[in-house]
């Protein structure tokens, strides 16, 4: 997974309203760049729409571990008490299960971690993504031949914004357009992707022993390489040398106080899986409508 | 005689396709309505703070969540309307199935009097007794549709009102079907096709 080390995603610059200066480029060469750009755009969106749906299953199966996870605790927790009937002659009946029950939820904690990681895989994919939607001229200046690029890199060979100077790429929207739609659903994820990982630390307390070195924190590295590719998505804090605090939209958070219960109480455990289903930073109605009106601009259905 | 006996069984085979179609529906609506009193038994849950653990940091989650949930069950509601009237569609078929039969028989050119209506020709049925069945049929499911409309707005008000107490019970009587007699309706198919099975 190759990153691109442009600046992390601003908010796009220009507006259609404000048309940029007038194109450097003759309207022949935009009639070139015109195909180019929309088959870069069809491809871009149609990952884009592979991206959402790779998302809907790593966030299911997560979820099915973690309640896997949740109810095998809960199993553990509350064996002791259990009224087993005929199986309590047994020997050691209770504490075999608890070793299986144990071991089942070393599995599922392994499983959801995975799962998580492939939704910051997916983040991460997502914005390059946004980040590839510009078309740019190539090529030297002593050949006639025009080419085109769509790696920001290539930028600076002629000095153009990558935009064909702000026209519609299809019909109505330019190329910044496209951006800002991608962008609002960058927005979405990203912060889902924050919430989810505070869910993930919550899950991976569960059940450990309080003096166990391992103990969690919300600056604990999940998995190798995880601040790395937090970083590229830009939901890594350099200040406070940990990801990005969970939000709910604009709203605030305080984890300074931030403490893993490794016994919570089943009502709790409930809002977490809750919590994990509802996916409450993406807007499903917005996603949708932005598939629909992109889908029906570059008259494909990318849904 | 005999041609108006074979309409009536590829009526009937026409009724069959309705209840099979009735049944699909059915499993449908019970998933529809378990997702629906999942979310009404979690309101609750939702509502009390101390149940937020460590989402409590992060401002405006509470809210959020429960908007969330409060619009998926609006949407199950919904969908559930719509199944509802997908049952509905089915019982005015049977229905004009049963009227387009008594129209073959009493209406028309071909008026057939009290006897050839009772007279049964080896094994295939009486017209009246087909005639009879498809009545009883469209009113078993007919009842079992009004039942279950009544119970889907019950689920409405206590998803308004918020109280998960009933739920079990108004879950119970969706799944028992209590007006649709599987067996007896069995019994009527067997008799009008008595013949396919010996």
């Amino acid at each position: 997974m190759e990153t691109l080390d442009s600046a992390p995603s601003t908010p796009a610059r220009n507006t259609d309203s404000k048309p940029r200066t007038p194109s450097p480029f003759p309207s022949t060469v935009l009639r070139l760049w015109r195909p180019h750009a929309q088959r870069n755009l069809r491809n871009q969106w149609s990952q884009f729409a592979l991206c959402k749906n790779r998302w809907s299953s790593a966030s299911s199966a997560g979820r099915s571990h973690a309640t896997d996870l949740v109810n095998s605790h809960l199993s553990q927790r509350y064996m002791p008490d259990m009224n087993l009937g005929v199986l309590s002659d047994m020997p050691d009946i209770r504490k075999r299960a608890c070793l299986k029950l144990f071991k089942r939820q070393e599995l599922q904690r392994s499983k959801l971690l995975l799962c998580y990681k492939d939704m910051v895989g997916i983040v991460h994919d997502m914005i390059n993504v946004r980040r590839s939607m510009k078309c740019f001229f190539k090529g030297s200046n002593n050949s006639s031949l025009l080419q085109f690029s769509c790696n920001p890199a290539d930028q600076s060979d002629f000095g153009d914004g990558g935009d064909g100077g702000g026209i519609p790429v299809f019909k109505f929207y330019s190329i910044t357009s496209h951006e800002k739609f991608a962008e609002e659903l960058v927005q979405m994820f990203s912060l889902e992707l924050c919430l989810k990982r505070l869910l993930v630390l919550e899950f991976m307390s569960i059940g450990y022993d309080n003096s166990e070195v391992k103990q969690l924190h919300w600056s604990t590295q999940l998995f190798e390489d995880e601040f790395k590719y937090l970083r590229d998505c830009n939901l890594y804090c350099e200040v406070t040398h940990g990801p990005v605090p969970p939000r709910f939209r604009d709203g605030k958070s305080d984890i300074g106080a931030l403490r893993f219960d490794n016994q919570p109480n089943p009502e709790v455990l409930q809002v977490y899986l809750t919590t994990w289903l509802a996916e409450a930073n993406i807007d499903t109605l917005k996603v949708n409508e932005i598939f629909a009106v992109v889908g029906e601009e570059m008259h494909v259905s990318i849904i | 005689m005999e041609s108006i006996v074979k309409k009536f069984q590829s009526k009937f085979r026409k009724v069959r396709e309705e209840i099979n179609r009735w049944d699909e529906l059915q499993s449908y609506l019970i998933s529809q309505f378990r997702n629906a009193s999942h979310i009404v038994d979690r309101l609750q849950l939702l509502q009390n703070s101390n149940n937020h653990g460590v989402l409590n940091c992060v401002s405006g989650m509470r809210d959020a969540l429960l908007e969330k949930q409060i619009e998926s069950l609006r949407n199950i509601l919904v969908s559930m309307r719509k199944t509802l009237e997908e049952f509905h569609c089915i019982v005015l078929s049977l229905d004009k199935i049963h009227r387009d039969s008594r129209q073959l028989v009493k209406g028309g050119s071909s008026q057939l009097n009290k006897k050839q209506l009772q007279q049964q020709v080896g094994m295939k049925p009486s017209l009246n007794y087909c005639l009879d069945s498809l009545m009883f049929i469209h009113e078993i499911y007919n009842s079992e549709y009004l039942l279950k409309s009544s119970l889907i707005s019950a689920l409405s008000e206590m998803a308004l009102k918020n109280s998960a107490s009933d739920l079990g019970a108004l879950q119970q009587l969706l799944f028992d079907q209590p007006n649709v007699q599987t067996e007896e309706v069995q019994f009527v198919f067997d008799m009008i096709f008595a013949e396919e099975l010996s």
